[in-house]
């Protein structure tokens, strides 16, 4: 589908054209949990923004058919977990860890884990304060990272359902998401805590143990939540899933970021990252989806085509952009997005498949982004950086974020090679003029 | 002497003086210690680890190490900075968020380990126990004072019970508690909770005792240690009274925290609270409006960057504070 027009990143009313070409059947084909009569989710990103994404006629989208049905089903997960209630499926709500314990919830085929926390891209999307502002409302400090806004979207319970069980990390991770999940108890949720520990060299065995403590009392809880008794070999299954996943996205980050052009932009590769985490909600459907990326990607790359110029520049970027619209701009202005750094290490790295499947999970946790130092978590950027790949390391801190304001100047010490920006993300639609000429900037000293 | 800086409430003294150096709580706050932290942090870090960092760097020859805990993020990671930016050797102890004790208890271990190669020298259990004595023994002294600023009316200031827990801070006992007590105060009692009291904020209380009197605090950098009681005078007993203090804010989930202050609400009979924050505390800012909530008692909000530029209004405020305690328009 689609094969006849060359690659490039197009707007949602190009996109709204474009996708009149795809045949009804083709629309029928495309659904979540397997279910033809209502599980649909193959539209056009203009739908998302009749729904209130206002940011997305903003943004610049891939134009292939992988991308378009990877828009439709990320956009489509609010509907897809009120659908997974209603149909009477376990909602758990998976916080502050980012990337293992929706391993152990998956092995239970009627549980369904989401990471409310991501829903922090809600207020860019829809170009609104609407969550902000209740989040204040409840008595959220005004400098506080955006994250505020789940607590929010857990008062309106409009976002997702009322989950069946809230699991909350907390520990050697950033406070932010701690404080909020504590509020949650004021608005009626009961998470069950677990302990992230710190990670030290020489203590890694003593860390993996507690670890495994922690993720035999969530299996413990899932077996009373969901009334199955589910034998260690479905955890193995589930880990198999998630390593398939995983090794999916890794080689479409190395092929993306070998290719001579960039074959995907930097925002259906976030979302693609993201999407190690928990796959939207719908994992057997997201790796499909991934499946149908990287087949593009690898077209793309053997015809020697892309989405950017050539001479684009190659830069890192280090934490999430609050604003997906950052990712465009950066592109716009003549870089590519060669490596990241997303705060998900944990949900890249292989799972190991001969261990005790608590344990291989504890070890998988061990590599997490923020349960170490910075100097761990940006290892990778340095290497790249050393080996001449990368020219220029953007940063997106978030103000008031607790890791940012100690991380940030770290950074800039350890990757003095080369041009570093530290940025802090505007408010949604507070995207400036004096922002977007210190992008400018920063790009002029890398050339 | 050389100092042994630590950041903590959870980090055993007695283990750090048993290395023969002085435990020195890091727990500066000052405009100019904060802004020469900034050299090396963002300026959305909190003031008072920005003003540690600075403090540290202008005196980093007097420290020959540093022993920190995981308590908020930020003061975890200020540990990261100052081993960047020091070459002081830097231990964290990993202060579990849960209850867990086992995990407490092995990094108890872990410390001694550190503390043994740095003091060089054996933590034997004679040493040990010699230490828990000593600095029982000043707790002991401390929460007599303590028992003064609690009577009702209250006899002793905590802008002076202040100057006493920075002796303690600065492991430097006095050579005697005072035997006589301040006038009694009549001032609308409230207790003190919130981010830690600095060295250098005397002032602040001196402020607010013009119009209120403290008589209670839940705030590292006065009453903390006090809360800290050794019975079994070993390593073992060490372990059970640190990990069984009167939890932290930041202790998930922090129900023991609540139970604990409007305990002490109740018995120091207290008529209203004030909460001092300082900026981008996550912990504390985040749970004024449940605070205000759940104790039922007026609260005083003070935020600060430790600069005393707001010295006119906080006056102002304070007084209109004491004026609606004395008037009983809440309670």
């Amino acid at each position: 589908m689609f094969s006849e027009v060359a690659p490039k990143r197009i707007t949602l009313s190009e996109w709204s054209r474009q996708f009149r070409k795809v045949p009804d059947e083709v629309i029928k084909k495309f659904n979540y949990y397997q279910n033809s009569d209502w599980g649909r989710y193959l539209s056009p990103p203009a739908t998302f923004f009749v729904y209130g994404a206002r940011e997305l006629k903003e943004l610049k989208f891939d134009n292939s058919f992988s991308s378009l049905r990877l828009w439709g089903f990320v956009f489509n997960e609010s509907e897809r977990l009120f659908r997974a209630k209603q149909t009477g499926r376990k909602v758990i709500a998976t916080m502050g860890d980012l990337g293992i314990i929706p391993v152990i919830v998956m092995a239970f085929p009627e549980a369904i884990p989401f990471y409310p926390e991501c829903f922090w891209w809600v207020p860019f999307y829809n170009k609104s304060n609407v969550l902000l502002t209740r989040a204040s409302e409840l008595g959220i400090p005004e400098a506080t990272c955006f994250s505020k806004a789940i607590l929010a979207a857990f008062s309106k319970r409009a976002y997702f359902p009322v989950p069946d069980l809230i699991i909350a990390a907390t520990g050697a991770s950033c406070d932010d998401y701690s404080c909020l999940m504590q509020l949650l108890e004021d608005i009626g949720y009961n998470p069950l805590w677990v302990e992230i520990p710190l990670r030290r060299q020489g203590s890694e065995e003593r860390v993996a143990g507690y670890l495994i403590e922690e993720y035999q009392k969530i299996w413990q809880k899932m077996v009373e939540i969901t009334g199955r008794n589910l034998q260690k070999e479905e955890l193995k299954k589930s880990i198999r899933k998630a390593n398939y996943l995983r090794s999916l996205v890794k080689e479409l980050k190395e092929t993306v970021s070998q290719a001579k052009i960039a074959p995907l932009p930097a925002l259906e590769m976030m979302v693609i990252e993201f999407g190690n985490l928990y796959g939207y909600g719908d994992f057997a459907e997201w790796i499909k989806i991934v499946e149908g990326i990287l087949q593009t990607v690898k077209e793309r790359v053997a015809k020697g085509i892309g989405v950017l110029r050539e001479d684009a520049i190659p830069i890192a970027w280090v934490t999430p952009s609050a604003d997906p619209i950052l990712l465009n701009l950066i592109e716009d202005f003549g870089c590519r997005v060669l490596t990241t750094e997303y705060l998900i290490n944990q949900a890249l790295v292989p799972i190991s498949e001969n261990l005790d499947p608590f344990l291989a999970l504890a070890q998988a946790f061990l590599n997490a982004s923020l349960i170490g130092t910075t100097k761990e978590r940006i290892r990778r950027i340095k290497e790249e950086v050393e080996k001449g790949r990368i020219k220029g390391v953007l940063i997106t801190n978030v103000l008031g974020a607790s890791h940012c304001a100690l991380e940030t100047k770290l950074m800039e010490e350890e990757l003095q090679a080369v041009p570093v920006l530290a940025i802090d993300v505007p408010s949604p639609g507070g995207i400036t003029e004096q922002l977007k000429t210190r992008l400018e900037a920063f790009i002029e000293t890398i050339k | 002497m050389g100092l042994i800086g630590y950041t903590c409430s959870y980090i055993p003294v007695e283990l750090l003086s048993a290395t023969g150096f002085l435990p020195y709580r890091l727990i500066h706050g000052t405009i100019s210690f904060s802004e020469k932290g900034e050299e090396v942090v963002k300026v959305d870090a909190c003031p008072l680890v920005k003003a540690n960092l600075g403090y540290l760097l202008e005196n980093e020859k007097r420290f020959v190490g540093v022993v920190g805990a995981t308590g908020c993020d930020l003061a975890r990671r200020q540990l990261e900075v100052i081993t960047h930016f020091t070459s002081l050797p830097v231990h964290i102890l990993n202060n579990p968020r849960t209850d867990n004790p086992k995990i407490f208890n092995d990094e108890i271990e872990e410390l001694v380990k550190f503390l043994e190669k740095l003091g060089q020298k054996k933590l034997t259990p004679e040493l040990v126990a010699r230490e828990i004595e000593r600095w029982e023994n000043f707790r002991e002294g401390l929460r007599v004072m303590d028992q003064q600023r609690k009577a009702k009316p209250s006899l002793f200031s905590t802008s002076d019970f202040h100057k006493l827990c920075i002796s303690y801070h600065k492991g430097n006992p006095p050579a005697n508690f005072p035997s006589s007590t301040s006038s009694p105060s009549t001032n609308p009692r409230v207790y003190l909770l919130g981010s830690p009291i600095s060295y250098e904020a005397n002032p602040f209380l001196q402020l607010l005792e013009k119009d209120l009197q403290i008589v209670g605090d839940f705030n590292c950098g006065i009453s903390r240690p006090l809360l800290i009681k050794i019975r079994e005078k070993n390593l073992t007993g060490i372990k059970e009274a640190y990990y069984h203090q009167p939890p932290c804010i930041f202790k998930r989930p922090n129900k023991k925290f609540y139970e604990w202050v409007s305990m002490e609400l109740k018995e120091r009979h207290c008529q209203g609270i004030v909460a001092w924050t300082l900026d981008y505390c996550d912990n504390y800012e985040f749970e004024l409006s449940r605070m205000e909530k759940t104790f039922g008692l007026p609260l005083l909000r003070i935020r600060s960057d430790f600069s005393f530029s707001h010295i006119s209004q906080w006056q102002l405020r304070i007084a209109a504070f004491a004026e609606s305690i004395k008037e009983n328009i809440y309670v």
